[in-house]
């Protein structure tokens, strides 16, 4: 069982497979991107596809 | 704002793209959908339910240097405000460039803020009524 991050400290990197609405295509997007590009990271969890969000 | 917002469920990304595609809400919304289809990330937030292999309605703002910065976690069932998650980044966005307190009450840049300091020990009350002077 892997520790639950705590607010205030780091995340550690991670990638997700996604589907990109503004293109139509998939892609993939990591932390280390976005840190890199200096950009903020809202990660916005539901529980799944086809429920209400 | 230089921020990303990435919905993510445990579905796959050809799932994703499948319900955007049929769900007529959904025609307006382009934040990127990610696949977290192990539940792997939302396990190390502590968002994951084991037994039935969904997400909770975790929310998380990482800033840029990868700090978790605050996370709201609601039931299944609550769903949240998108007014309330833009105030909070908001304000983590501001207290990055200035060393200030942000109060329970703060909407906005130009509202009151407060600088903590001794003087300030007890006399939040006072601060809070007299534009952050604690005398």
């Amino acid at each position: 069982m892997t520790e639950t991050i705590q607010v205030g400290t780091e995340v550690p990197d991670f990638t997700l497979n996604t589907y990109e609405p503004e293109t139509g295509d998939f892609g993939s997007i990591s932390l280390s991107d976005l840190k890199s590009s200096g950009k903020w990271t809202i990660l916005f969890f539901y529980p799944a596809d086809f429920t209400f969000v | 704002m230089g921020a990303e917002l990435i919905t993510v469920s445990c579905d796959t990304h050809f799932t994703h793209l499948a319900w955007h595609t049929v769900e007529k809400e959904l025609r307006d919304v382009k934040f990127k959908m990610g696949s977290d289809k192990t539940g792997e990330l939302a396990r190390s937030f502590g968002v994951y339910i084991e037994d039935a292999g969904l997400a909770l309605r975790g929310t998380y703002l990482i800033a840029p240097d990868g700090k978790l910065l605050f996370s709201e976690v609601n039931f299944l069932n609550v769903g949240r405000n998108i007014d309330e998650l833009m105030r909070k980044f908001k304000a983590a966005l501001y207290v990055s460039k200035k060393d200030e307190g942000i109060p329970s009450g703060w909407n906005e840049e130009g509202d009151l803020t407060l600088k903590p300091s001794a003087k300030m020990v007890g006399k939040v009350h006072e601060a809070l009524a007299n534009d952050g002077n604690p005398a």
